[in-house]
């Protein structure tokens, strides 16, 4: 009965003290997550702030209070805004900005726990912008001209300009700004629509005339090219006429050589064969033959 | 003797709740138990396969090394919260965001798409280096390559991916040429972007990596489409003209060398006839040189009559004329038909004389 009695004892004990001790544990332990931070006000004035993650410490409410601020990098776009290059050029420009509480202090300050840092950042990032673009000219931002461009120096004296203030002003720190987009007045639009349709007839025209060119002389060769084929063919052709010519007069030569009265003879009988046809008229003597030999006979 | 001392105020007053709390442990106690048992392991968690957990231990980082911060898929102890807190981040799956900041959306379905201008704020577009206008239509795919800086520092991942993308491709495209980028040099332009862009996502310790970028529309605006249609159009006839005149050089070169060769191939068969003529011709020849040799005088009468035989068989017509008085003709008159008039005596004249 007294060990039944003890253990319900303990027992009470036991729970009363957890209860306890979730109590004040709850009451006094702050708990900073990665990503966040804590800040502690005793009767509303800031404290300290708890940047570091793990477990921190306070007195209970209502003499400690604490807030979280959220540490995380957050991207921020700022409006188009119109604005001037050096060479006179309008241009609508839009930059971003990665920014994080690097003062939480002066962030809670500025903006209060609930933040709204990027209304505030909007103006600032702005002037920065019209300012440093201001200092360069159009081909600074585009170029087909690699020295011309200076997109980095431009974003790096965006970033000397604006994060001191953000980090000062409002305990922001900007971590990186970029220039997100460059457009043209919708006005200077038209303009370069014209200049566009311009360079579009200007290179169907470039393309028609070379292709009628290289058409032209790919023809030309060719026919340069067939005109040298000919006259090769017409070279050897030549040759071996020559050729043949020459030994066709060798044969004919060795042939004859052998009895040449032969040969005139030969060939005066073929001269003749080949003069008389149906066409000719041939006037002969009577006493030449074969009338002469009807002559003879007659006399006979 | 130890004497039982009088019960205080506090223990009259807790008497009611520690009766419950006894009666309750009596009902109720292995159910505590349990229920003891399953907050104890409320912190076994399964990290699956594409993921990686990590555990914040009193709010913070368990683990000196990242190695040691990130545990791989399988079963996760940790103590229950609010001791330890797992945060599972999906690092090996692939996810996609559609970047439409440089598209050509127009503000409303009632705007001509052929107007000859464009608003910079609700229509989407990048100025190229030689200063023209293109719209882009990307995709990005990414994923986490960092998993504690992705969850606990880094921006929100498609805010991020959006800017730095689109800053990455004006920037590249702010460097080429309409006509470059709109041709072989896309290519290029998708490899400098996706390089700008990781850089820029490591600048800013995102956490990201970016698997791949695509433009799935890369175009000069509508109401210059059928300018750039023109240029194509043009290109294409240049070609076509290129390839006739080939086509042409194709058909009149082997026209060439085809006529050529059997020009030769005439004039060598020809040649070889003329040769073989020479020698049958030679063959006679010296076959007849070898008669005549024999018997000179009645071979060549024999040539000689045969030749006048067929010559005078062969003449169209024959005129006889009698040998000249004294040696010599003295206006000797013949008319010849179809010649008019020729040389011979007016008493020789015989027009009506039938040919022979």
């Amino acid at each position: 009965m007294d060990d039944s009695l003890n253990t319900q004892r303990w027992l009470r004990a036991g729970v009363g003290s957890l209860a306890l001790a979730a109590i004040v544990f709850y009451a006094t332990a702050v708990v900073v997550r990665e990503g966040e931070a804590v800040l502690v006000t005793r009767f509303g004035r800031p404290l300290r702030v708890a940047t570091e993650p793990g477990l921190h410490w306070k007195l209970p409410w209502p003499i400690d209070q604490g807030s979280l601020l959220d540490m995380r990098r957050r991207v921020y776009e700022t409006g188009h805004t119109e604005m001037l290059t050096r060479d006179k050029k309008n241009i609508i420009a839009r930059t971003f900005v990665v920014w994080q509480i690097g003062d939480p202090l002066a962030y809670v300050q500025a903006m209060g726990v609930g933040g709204g840092a990027e209304g505030k950042l909007d103006g600032l990032l702005t002037n920065a912008a019209i300012g440093t673009l201001g200092g360069h000219d159009l081909s600074a931002l585009v170029s087909t001209n690699a020295n011309d461009l200076q997109v980095d120096r431009i974003e790096s004296e965006l970033l000397a300009s604006a994060a001191p203030l953000a980090l000062h002003n409002y305990g922001v720190r900007i971590e990186q700004i970029r220039l997100e987009r460059i457009a043209l007045p919708e006005e200077n639009v038209r303009a370069v629509f014209d200049q566009m349709r311009a360079e579009r007839r200007q290179f169907a025209a470039k393309f028609e005339a070379e292709g009628e060119k290289e058409a032209s002389a790919i023809r030309s060769e060719a026919e340069l090219e067939a005109a040298r084929i000919r006259a090769k063919g017409a070279e050897e052709q030549a040759r071996i006429r020559g050729k043949s010519a020459a030994e066709v007069a060798k044969t004919y030569a060795d042939a004859h050589r052998v009895n040449p009265e032969l040969y005139r003879f030969t060939r005066s009988l073929e001269a003749l064969d080949k003069l008389v046809t149906g066409n000719t008229s041939l006037i002969l003597r009577t006493d030449s033959e074969p009338f002469s030999l009807l002559q003879g006979r007659t006399k006979q | 003797m130890r004497t039982r001392e009088r019960p205080s105020e506090i223990r009259r007053l807790a008497a009611p709740l520690a009766r419950g709390l006894d009666a309750a442990w009596q009902r109720m106690h292995w159910w505590v138990a349990a229920m003891i048992v399953l907050y104890a392991v409320s912190g076994t968690t399964i990290v699956k396969q594409d993921e990686v957990a990590v555990v914040l231990r009193w709010g913070k980082l368990a683990g000196a090394t990242p190695a040691l911060q990130e545990h791989g898929p399988g079963l996760l102890f940790s103590f229950p919260r609010p001791i330890d807190r797992v945060v599972r981040v999906p690092v090996k799956h692939v996810s996609e965001l559609i970047v439409g900041t440089l598209s050509a959306a127009l503000p409303d379905e009632d705007a001509d798409p052929y107007s000859g201008s464009l608003d910079p704020v609700n229509q989407g577009y990048a100025v190229t280096g030689d200063q023209n206008i293109v719209h882009a239509d990307i995709v990005a795919r990414y994923r986490v390559r960092d998993a504690a800086e992705w969850a606990f520092y880094g921006p929100v991942a498609n805010d991020v991916l959006r800017v730095e993308v689109t800053a990455a491709l004006v920037r590249s495209l702010g460097e080429m040429g309409v006509d470059r980028v709109l041709a072989e040099g896309r290519k290029d332009l998708i490899a400098i972007a996706t390089k700008r862009a990781q850089e820029g996502l490591d600048a800013c310790r995102s956490g990201l990596e970016l698997s791949s970028l695509e433009l799935t529309r890369l175009a000069p605006p509508v109401a210059l489409a059928p300018d750039f249609d023109a240029v194509q159009s043009a290109f294409i006839g240049a070609e076509t003209r290129r390839k006739d005149a080939q086509a042409y050089a194709a058909t009149i070169i082997p026209q060439a060398q085809a006529e050529t060769e059997a020009a030769t191939q005439g004039v060598r068969g020809a040649a070889e006839r003329d040769l073989a003529i020479a020698r049958g011709d030679a063959a006679t020849f010296l076959a007849l040189n070898r008669e005549y040799r024999a018997n000179p005088m009645v071979v060549g009468e024999r040539l000689y009559r045969d030749a006048v035989e067929r010559a005078l068989g062969r003449a169209g017509s024959i005129r006889w004329v009698p040998p000249p008085a004294g040696g010599r003709y003295n206006g000797f008159r013949i008319t010849v038909p179809g010649f008019g008039q020729a040389v011979g005596t007016p008493a020789a004249e015989d027009e009506d004389a039938p040919p022979r």
